[in-house]
Parts: C-alpha cells; sequence; structure tokens
C-alpha cells in the first residue's frame, strides 16, 4: 500500500515535469505556472527534509541544463523550497485552501528571489519589477493551478506523516 | 547536511568558470534533459503553429484565389487569341462583338449581342466564332442586336461534307438531356455514306451562310424512316455554353467564300493552333512595332540632348 501511493506520487510528480515543457511553452505567456515548483512542494511534504532537498537540487539542475549562465541558481532555489516544504508539510494537514494556496505562492516567490539573487544578471530595477509585479502573478497562477490539482487528486496528494 | 551539501553544490555551481558550467549543462542536455528539451521544441513548433495558422490560412485563401484567376485570365487571353486569329483570317467585312447569354426561360436558344445596326449588323447576318458557325442574328437594334444559337428549334443551314461531294441540312437534334447539345444533318443521299469525324461546312447554297464554315464533326448515322436518305448525328463545332466572343459576318462577306478561312487538311485542331499563332504573331507585332517606336522616341531625346550640350 505505501509503495502504491508512493509510486502514485512519482508518476505525478513526472507528469507535472512534463506538463512544464510541454503546457508552458505552448502557451507562451509571460505570467505562466511553474510546474516544477508545484512538483518539487507536493512531494517534499511526502518525504523527509534531506530528500526533500536533494529532489529540489536534481529538479532545479535540470531546470539549470537550459539556461547555463544561472548554472546553479535554480538547484539552490529549489533545495531550499524542497527543504522548507519538507518542514512545513503540517501545513497540509489543515485542510485548507487558502492555507494551500499561500503555500504554493510562498513557494514560488521564494523560489524566484533566490534565483534572482544567485543569477546577480539583473538590475536593481528589473529584479524590482520581477520580484514585485510578474512574480507576484505567477506565484500566484502556480498558487491557483496547485489547489486545483489537490483538489482533484487529493487521494494522490495527501501528506504522509514521517 | 544534506541541505547544506547541495546548497554548496549549487553555490559552487554558480561560481564555476562559464567554460565549465556550459559543459556540465551541455552534459545535461545531451542525457538527462534531452527528452525534455524534445517536448519543448514540439510545444514551442505546435504554439508557433497556432499562433501563425489564420495567417497562413489567409495566404493560402489569397493563393489559391490568384491561381484561380490566372486560370480564368489565361483562358479568356486563348480565347481573345483565336478570335483575333479569326479577324486576321477574314481580313475584312466582319463586325466583333460580346454575346451575352440569357438567363432566363426561352432564353437558352439566343444570345444578346453587343453591335447592332450602327456597326452594320442587319438581320440574319451570321454569327461566328474561331471553332465555326455558332448562328444567325434575329433582329437589330441601333447599339445590340439577336441572334439564335444553333440550338434553337427554327435554325437550319445547309451543309456539305468538307469535298464537297455530300450534302445535307443540318437542324438541332431534339434529344434529352445527354444529346441536347447534338445536331442533325438530314437529307443526305442514300448513295452517300458518311463516316464518323467527317468535318461538316455550311454550303453556302441559300445565299444565307456563305460557304466552308464548319457546324459539326459526324458522329454516327441515326435510324430514319425515310427510305431514300441517311439522317447523321454530329458533334457541333461550338458549344453554346462558350460563346462570349463572336465575329459578326457584314453582307458583303456573306457572299464569298470562306472555306479558305477554317481550311485545314489537318482538321479543326490545326486550325485553331493556327488561330491563336496568328494572335501570338499580332502581339509579336504590337511588341515590335512599340519597340521601334520607343527607339525613335530615345534618339530624338537623345539629338536633342546632344544639341543642348554643344554650343
Amino acid at each position: 500500500m505505501k509503495w502504491g501511493r508512493w509510486l502514485k506520487g512519482v508518476l505525478a510528480f513526472a507528469v507535472l515535469v512534463t506538463l512544464h515543457y510541454t503546457v508552458r511553452p505552448l502557451l507562451g505567456l509571460r505570467v505562466s505556472v511553474d510546474f516544477l515548483v508545484i512538483a518539487v512542494l507536493l512531494m517534499s511534504v511526502r518525504t523527509r527534509p534531506g530528500a526533500a532537498a536533494l529532489l529540489g537540487f536534481a529538479t532545479g539542475l535540470v531546470s539549470d541544463a537550459l539556461s547555463p549562465s544561472a548554472f546553479g541558481a535554480g538547484a539552490l532555489a529549489m533545495s531550499l523550497i524542497g527543504f522548507a516544504a519538507s518542514r512545513l508539510k503540517a501545513v497540509f494537514f489543515a485542510d485548507n485552501i487558502l492555507l494551500h494556496a499561500s503555500f504554493f505562492f510562498a513557494g514560488k516567490w521564494v523560489h524566484d528571489f533566490v534565483y534572482l539573487v544567485v543569477d546577480r544578471q539583473a538590475t536593481l530595477l528589473a529584479l524590482a519589477a520581477q520580484l514585485f509585479v510578474w512574480t507576484p502573478l505567477s506565484a500566484a497562477l502556480t498558487a491557483l493551478v496547485g489547489v486545483f490539482l489537490i483538489v482533484v487528486f487529493r487521494a494522490t496528494f495527501e501528506p504522509q506523516a514521517v | 547536511v544534506v541541505l547544506v551539501a547541495c546548497a554548496a553544490l549549487s553555490l559552487l555551481a554558480a561560481v564555476l568558470p562559464a567554460e565549465l558550467r556550459e559543459e556540465l549543462a551541455g552534459g545535461l542536455r545531451r542525457t538527462v534533459v534531452a527528452p525534455l528539451i524534445a517536448l519543448q521544441t514540439q510545444a514551442e513548433r505546435a504554439r508557433g503553429a497556432f499562433v501563425t495558422r489564420d495567417v497562413t490560412a489567409a495566404r493560402i485563401d489569397s493563393l489559391l484565389l490568384r491561381n484561380a484567376q490566372l486560370t480564368e485570365l489565361a483562358s479568356e487571353n486563348e480565347r481573345l487569341r483565336r478570335l483575333i486569329g479569326l479577324g486576321r483570317a477574314l481580313q475584312s467585312g466582319f463586325v466583333p462583338a460580346e454575346a451575352l447569354h440569357g438567363r432566363g426561360l426561352g432564353d437558352e436558344h439566343t444570345v444578346l449581342l453587343t453591335v447592332g445596326a450602327r456597326a452594320g449588323v442587319v438581320e440574319r447576318a451570321v454569327v461566328v466564332a474561331p471553332d465555326g458557325l455558332v448562328g444567325v442574328v434575329t433582329s437589330v437594334d441601333p447599339e445590340t442586336s439577336l441572334a439564335i444559337l444553333w440550338t434553337h428549334p427554327d435554325f437550319r443551314v445547309s451543309a456539305m461534307t468538307g469535298d464537297g461531294a455530300t450534302f445535307g441540312i443540318i437542324q438541332p437534334h431534339p434529344g434529352d438531356e445527354p444529346e441536347r447539345y447534338l445536331l442533325e444533318l438530314r437529307g443526305v443521299a442514300f448513295r452517300d455514306a458518311l463516316k464518323s469525324g467527317t468535318i461538316v461546312r455550311s454550303s453556302g447554297l441559300g445565299s444565307l451562310y456563305p460557304r466552308g464554315i464548319p457546324v459539326g464533326t459526324v458522329l454516327g448515322q441515326l435510324e430514319s424512316r425515310e427510305g431514300w436518305s441517311r439522317t447523321y448525328l454530329l458533334r457541333p463545332a461550338v458549344r453554346p455554353p462558350d460563346v462570349t466572343s463572336v465575329m459578326v459576318l457584314l453582307p458583303d462577306r456573306v457572299r464569298s467564300d470562306l472555306s479558305s478561312v477554317w481550311s485545314s487538311p489537318a482538321g479543326a485542331d490545326s486550325t485553331r493552333r493556327g488561330m491563336v499563332s496568328a494572335g501570338d504573331s499580332l502581339a509579336a507585332m504590337a511588341a515590335r512595332l512599340d519597340s521601334v517606336r520607343r527607339d525613335s522616341l530615345r534618339r530624338d531625346s537623345t539629338v536633342r540632348d546632344t544639341g543642348r550640350v554643344r554650343p
């Protein structure tokens, strides 16, 4: 039974990663859903903090492979949010949609913040515009989709006590 | 500990030399990330196709429309060239006209011609096309005239074979839809058997139609009740739907023999080719004249310019 749930979780993770590389480029919008963040957050609440950090690190490396100039930034951001999500998994035990949405919103915003800071390529103005205009919009959309996925696939994404 | 290790590795990756970072990223792109890159490429292509779909569809529509217009223009061009060729062959005694088809009931056997009495058209003037006989004018107004086509039940023309050995009267074949646009050659002497493919022309007897205009081609013999004559089914030289530009023969031309205009041992096809080439040669002649005129104008202007420069 435990293996079955774990397998479903891995499958859901793979589907979300696939969506990240198909739906996002298909829509081509500046404000887009970050399926990788959703995938890392949802998997992290099912694993121990160390494993969650490793999962985030691996996922971040995959996303960094497509932007070598910021290589490492995505890995660090994903490691941090994976670890933090695993620590804060109590949030997921609360059956509150607003809390879930805040969880995804904060995860996306922190990811972008760490990424942009480590990347060090944006000017201060561009950094501010990204963090306070575009990132909140993307985070809101990501939160919306994340909550939708939790509601629809509740059985799959239900967190487990460690 | 794991988080610290991951963070340290991430920061290390971020501060690596650019070449080394590119090498690491390239290694990932070639292995683990390759399927994801393929997915992303397909998705971006799909988006590009979706975004440009309307533009592409509009372009294809425009090309199709232009292509259709070009086909129409080409066929009209060929038709007009053949008409010019016919005019060149007739040389004189004709008036070119547009034939306008009526769309009402009873109008299918008549056409309105865009020339009338002011152009010299008279009643019973013969109407011809590059392929042969079209009909005859029945009423004339100052600017327009009305002509019946050979499909009209009252249409009759005295006809003969190309060698002038066999004679008969041509009239429309009163058949149903498949044979509606065919002709009959009636009153052929029983001793004269015609082969399929024989071209039949106007005989010039009766002083209405000049001699030598193609009317049709023999398809085969029809059953005849009269034991003393034969009746043949003919394929007409001119199809009524194709009649749009015609020549109206003036009275003085009717009295002459037009056999030389349409006569050709190889048949109607070579006649048609001859008419087309005549049209081409007319166009070439016009181009040559235009070129000569331009050259002479250029010489004139050069002489004037030269005269101006030299004191």
